[in-house]
């Protein structure tokens, strides 16, 4: 790709577009009229505000703060391209998203003026059009043809890897919803959704150093509903709670060691030993428990419930564990042994790497991160479930694909995984905030966790040119 | 390249608007029952219950029995040893490990019946199907069942009957002709009366509240949903019925749900109707937890057992459910007592052991009784 | 069980030889001990209702293990075929009963739904260049979204008599599905051991940038093979919803690693580039044979799964075993 390093990009009248989209944004804002209402006449967007409270309407109830929101941040822009002209394809991607916020302002608009059949406002006035206009314009510059950037100013240096894109999905869908529903935003909400997940995240950690390997595990559901069982019923049995806690660490160490023998010495594919175990696991589970739920564990048991200094402790350890992983994994000599196991195992044999030792080591790891996992699990409630939910090895795989890991290995990262298990959560909590409808709840989640993909796939393939 | 990256990003916006036309305004009441014909109860609270079931009665002695027979074998069974296998829709959860606990009591009572447990791993319609299947090949002399659907269990269970075994239903029911009896642990539209009323007596009829269900499809509980709404309609049209979420049979999901309906309400919300055994511990705990228990009232279908923590703290008033242990225990009462030809289509009631005399409705339906509250002073008499 | 030829022709006892050796000729023994082992157990196993209402059931596994066949010799996988099945079922009765379609109709357009979901998923594989596996676990979720939305948890039911021919019926004494199982194993099979669409898949197995520059028409063939499972799924979920006379969008559910499991216990590698029809119908076989006689010998239904998990992994280890054996001497 060519690079115009150093040469100076002239200033064009195409730098000054943002300043000016902001300028008739807000203007038309706050001076022109937006509507016109049968009592007041020509109203401009505050007025309407105004009139919509004492008339107590529901119109306007959300989507009111995007505009100036956005116009202020289409100004901001429009005046660093002035300063910065080279970075101007940069600029051109960030402000057509902030004209989507001013469209998106207009759709709940729509929708509100829809739903209450807004008798007050008699028709749509001047500003209505030029803000809608100033909105799509911004939107659109983004196809208008630029000179390619110096290379520090590259969008792309801002996505240049999985973790940071969906960092950034994860900022945009909680924006943008808070502006649907601002109680989204309340902090119980967000922290609610944080700890119920957290036990996910911990075991997509877990995965995350399998699947970087080149292997598999299918079998993390059944084997969390089993070292969640075997927890609770030690700490009824009259065990304190600190060993009921360590217990799924140590037989999830066992059954991940085991798992980790079949498929190192007795060279079995990952997919096919944990495909087993699932079923096996799940099968001595039902017939151990008979479906017989583990109740009256003792008050100290709950350490999901617990929140040292005021912060949840799924939080905590989830938190803990994604930094210690990620540095672990990338300075580690063992770490870094699991991505080149993962790229290309015979340069890692070549270099002396024991293949044998290094997944068995994998997957001892991932059954103490499965073990871990379990108790965050059974001491969330008062009542342990013997049946695992359903598909959790599928919710523990996606995060960690969707969080960069290469299904090949070789690639993916502790944070990238926990930030997936996140950003898949947070949607589908999302979705229930701006009411879309139950029964394409998950038709809308499959397709964004497909977004999230091609997004990185395209990161790749522009990278790799 | 760049172009590319900017379309992909418009396009995952893009995606997540094209979510909104696709909203369902919260209001909207959702019934995934198949538009099955609902048969709201009258008005009324409490005591009224029993008057309400005596009308019933009435009502339903002109139905004529709708299930079928099963094959006239060689031998007439009545008074000997039968073998009977229990198929629920899984084996490996709380509910069905109750059920279970109260055909072994039936079976030791009656001594000549020997009932085994087993049912899918999971709450599969092919599983259950097979299951059942494999149990004609090897030759009982009855089974009982909870069927997963109705209508896709329906095939398997004629074959059943034609093989000369014969088919009682608990639980879940199946269309009508493919069983014989079915033991009704409680009428949908009774269930459907004491959750409303449940909710209305603690925070009026103009309260607003969510539902979490285990999932749209689960027959069950569409139809409660649907006797909810029917009955919600004729007595508290004031009612706000804000939306209903699935969370499977899962505790964490429902939990999670639970937390959903509270933040996205706030103050709006005064009550949580949980359909599921599951779902109602569950949700009282996601109350407890974000400590709004004086302004959520949780109401639903609940094990006492699960249930005693927030009963006995005060975060919940009442919950309802039918004794699933008496269900069971009841389901080998009518199974023995068909075998022995004691209870014969056009009976209009039969007798099952500890529970006395118990009524047939709807044709071809045992009805255990109505739904019992579970509540401060009585939690601690039960134990399943 | 067709081995590449010997140039020297190998007399018929080597010819047996290898046979016995071979993947699917280990695997066949393991499901003969295991049948023997079950019908001394209960002797109402072996009896040919038995086996043929078994044959019925596993039908709609065996049909989709075809297509994840090819294509887990290619070195893909396909996650979404339990999804497809459910959106098929979903799409047959929604247009049928809401739509007001003529169920002949009806049937099409589910089938060609699923076709075409199956085509989806190898367009972004193949253009996009998404991983398989990726790509089936979103449309895994997408397409039982789908179902579900378009259903709004209704079911459709009450479908004509003819309608349940196909599922419930017999001809020649044989369940009709049974039929369209063996048709599809005889044909498919064929495709895979003996035309040059076959070894295109094998080599794609084995190293696909080699058989891209070997001039294979390798997206093509990819695309094909995704499609087809699309396809055979479909047809799966129009037997199914024939059997069990209604439509519900959570049909099929976790279908998909019943399927996987057969195939890889049928000796397909995962790694791609080995594996055989046969092989892949005796893994099915011999897990619907596990999973009926051992309720018959009174196991029940939890001990059953232990067992089954446990066969997986035996039979794979045995066969690795054998493998590496025969390959040294």
């Amino acid at each position: 790709m060519s690079k115009a390093k150093g040469a100076p990009v002239p200033r064009r009248p195409l730098h000054f577009i943002g300043i000016v989209l902001a300028l008739v944004i807000i203007g038309a804002y706050f001076l022109l009229p937006f509507v016109i209402q049968p009592e007041r006449g020509p109203s401009t967007v505050a007025v309407l505000t105004e009139s919509k409270k004492a008339n107590e309407l529901g119109l306007f109830k959300t989507g009111l703060e995007v505009i100036p929101l956005a116009a202020l941040g289409i100004l901001l822009l429009g005046i660093w391209n002035v300063i910065a002209p080279a970075a101007e394809r940069a600029i051109s991607l960030l402000m057509s998203v902030a004209g989507l916020l001013v469209i998106v302002f207009y759709i709940n608009f729509f929708r509100d003026y829809a739903a209450d059949e807004a008798t007050f406002i008699n028709s749509l006035d001047i500003a209505f059009w030029v803000m809608l206009a100033a909105g799509v314009l911004a939107v659109l510059q983004v196809f208008i043809p630029r000179a390619a950037p110096e290379e520090r100013y590259r969008i792309t240096k801002l996505f240049g890897n999985q973790e940071s894109i969906i960092l950034f999905g994860l900022l945009l869908l909680i924006f943008l919803i808070g502006i649907a529903n601002p109680r989204f935003l309340q902090e119980r909400n967000i922290s609610d959704i944080l700890q119920g997940n957290a036990y996910i995240a911990v075991a997509a950690l877990g995965m995350t150093m399998v699947i970087v390997t080149g292997n598999i595990d299918i079998s993390v559901g059944s084997l969390i509903g089993l070292l969640a069982v075997i927890s609770g019923r030690l700490v009824v049995s009259g065990v304190p709670s600190p060993l009921a806690w360590l217990a799924p660490l140590f037989v999830g160490a066992g059954i991940g060691a085991f798992i980790g023998f079949l498929v190192a010495y007795l060279r079995i594919p990952s997919i096919v030993v944990t495909l087993g175990m699932l079923s096996i696991i799940k099968g001595i589970l039902i017939i151990w428990t008979g479906g017989e739920r583990v109740t009256d564990m003792p008050a100290d048991y709950h350490l999901s419930q617990m929140r040292p200094l005021g912060i949840p402790m799924p939080i905590i350890i989830m938190v803990a564990l994604t930094i210690a992983v990620a540095l672990w994994m990338r300075y580690s000599a063992t770490g870094r042994a699991f991505y080149a196991l993962g790229g290309n195992a015979e340069a890692a044999r070549l270099s002396g790497l024991s293949r044998r030792r290094l997944l068995m080591t994998v997957f001892t790891l991932n059954g103490v991160f499965v073990g871990v996992a379990s108790v965050m699990y059974s001491t969330q409630f008062q009542i342990i479930q013997v049946t695992p939910p359903p598909a959790l090895e599928l919710s523990v795989i996606t995060a960690s694909v969707v969080g960069g890991v290469s299904i090949l290995g070789g690639t993916g990262t502790a944070v990238g995984s926990t930030l997936a298990t996140l950003l898949l959560n947070f949607i589908r909590s999302a979705m229930i905030f701006i009411n879309v409808s139950p029964f394409w709840l998950k038709a809308v989640q499959g397709l964004l966790i497909l977004a999230t993909v091609l997004a990185d796939l395209i990161r790749r393939r522009r990278q790799r040119l | 390249m760049k172009r590319t990256l900017a379309i992909t990003l418009i396009l995952a916006l893009l995606l997540a608007l094209v979510s909104m036309p696709l909203s369902a305004d919260g209001h909207e009441r959702w019934d995934g029952a198949d538009d099955l014909a609902v048969n709201p109860l009258a008005c009324g609270m409490g005591d009224e219950m029993m008057d309400e079931g005596d009308d019933m009665e009435e009502e339903m002695e002109m139905m004529e029995y709708d299930g079928g027979m099963a094959a006239m074998g060689d031998m007439d069974m009545a008074g000997m040893d039968i073998v009977v296998v229990d198929v629920p829709k899984l084996i490996g959860i709380g509910y069905f490990a109750a059920t279970t606990l109260g055909q072994q009591q039936a079976a030791e009572e009656l001594g000549n019946v020997s009932v085994s447990t087993d049912g899918p791993t999971d709450a599969n319609i092919d599983d259950q199907i097979q299951v059942i299947d494999s149990y004609i090949t090897q030759g009982v002399d009855g089974i009982l069942f909870a069927a997963n659907d109705p209508v896709a269990i329906a095939p398997v269970l004629r074959k059943t009957l034609e093989s000369g075994i014969h088919v009682v239903g608990y639980d879940a029911n199946s269309e009508p002709d493919a069983r014989e009896w079915f033991v009704n642990q409680a009428e949908f539209n009774g269930i459907g009366k004491a959750l409303i009323d449940s909710l209305v007596s603690q925070k009026g009829a103009d309260a607003s509240f969510g539902i979490v269900t285990s999932t749209f499809t689960t027959p069950n509980q569409a139809r409660w949903v649907a006797e909810m709404w029917a009955y919600a309609d004729k007595c508290f049209s004031d009612l706000d019925w804000l939306e209903t979420l699935e969370a499977q049979e899962d505790a964490g999901l429902s939990f999670q749900q639970a937390q959903t309906l509270i933040n996205k309400y706030g103050e709006d919300l005064d009550g949580i109707i949980a359909l599921t055994s599951v779902a109602t511990p569950a949700s009282a705990d996601a109350v407890n937890q974000a400590g709004v228990c004086e302004d959520v009232a949780v109401t639903g279908l609940g094990l006492p057992n699960a249930m005693r923590p927030y009963i006995s703290s005060g975060c919940v008033q009442e919950v309802y459910l039918w004794n699933p242990v008496d269900l069971g225990y009841a389901a080998v009462y009518v199974l023995r007592a068909v075998v022995d030809g004691e209870f014969k289509p056009g009976d209009s009631s039969v007798m099952a052991g500890r529970l006395g005399e118990l009524m047939v409705v709807n044709g071809s339906e045992v009805l255990l009784g109505p739904p019992f509250a579970f509540t401060a002073e009585n939690v601690d008499d039960f134990d399943f | 069980m067709q081995e590449t030829q010997n140039p020297r022709n190998p007399t018929a006892s080597e010819k047996l030889q290898r046979l016995l050796i071979s993947q699917e000729g280990v695997l066949f023994l393991i499901m003969l001990v295991s049948v023997l082992f079950l019908a001394t157990r209960t002797d109402k196993f072996l009896t040919i209702d038995n086996l043929l209402q078994q044959g019925r059931f596993m039908t709609e596994i065996g049909l989709i293990a075809i297509p994840m066949t090819y294509i887990i010799i290619t070195g893909g996988i396909d996650l979404s075929v339990g999804s497809i099945l459910g959106l098929t079922a979903i799409v047959l009765g929604w247009t049928w009963q809401e739509l007001g379609f003529p169920l002949e109709l009806a049937i099409i357009t589910g089938i060609v739904s699923g076709t075409v979901a199956g085509f989806i998923n190898g367009l972004f594989i193949v253009r996009v260049g998404v991983p398989p596996l990726i790509m089936t676990l979103a449309t895994l979720a997408l397409y039982r979204g789908l179902a579900e939305g378009i259903s709004e948890a209704r079911s459709a039911r009450g479908y004509p008599e003819w309608f349940f021919q196909l599922g419930q019926g017999e001809f020649l004494g044989i369940p009709s599905q049974l039929w369209l199982l063996i048709v599809a194993v005889v044909i498919f099979g064929i495709i895979l051991a003996r035309t040059r669409l076959g070894r295109a898949l094998y080599a794609i197995g084995n190293n696909e940038t080699g058989a891209r520059f070997s001039g294979l028409t390798v997206n093509r063939h990819l695309l094909f093979i995704y499609a087809f499972s699309g396809f055979m799924s479909a047809v799966a979920g129009y037997i199914f919803v024939s059997r069990v006379s209604t439509t519900r969008s959570d049909m099929g559910t976790g279908i998909e690693l019943d399927v996987i499991a057969a195939v890889v216990l049928g000796g397909t590698s995962i790694f791609g580039g080995t594996g055989s029809i046969p092989g892949t119908m005796i893994g099915v076989v011999l897990i619907q044979l596990l999973k009926n006689g051992l309720v018959l010998a009174g196991v029940t239904s939890d001990a059953t799964i232990v067992v089954i998990g446990s066969v997986l992994i035996f039979a794979i280890l045995v066969n690795n075993f054998i493998q590496r054996r025969s390959g040294e001497s």
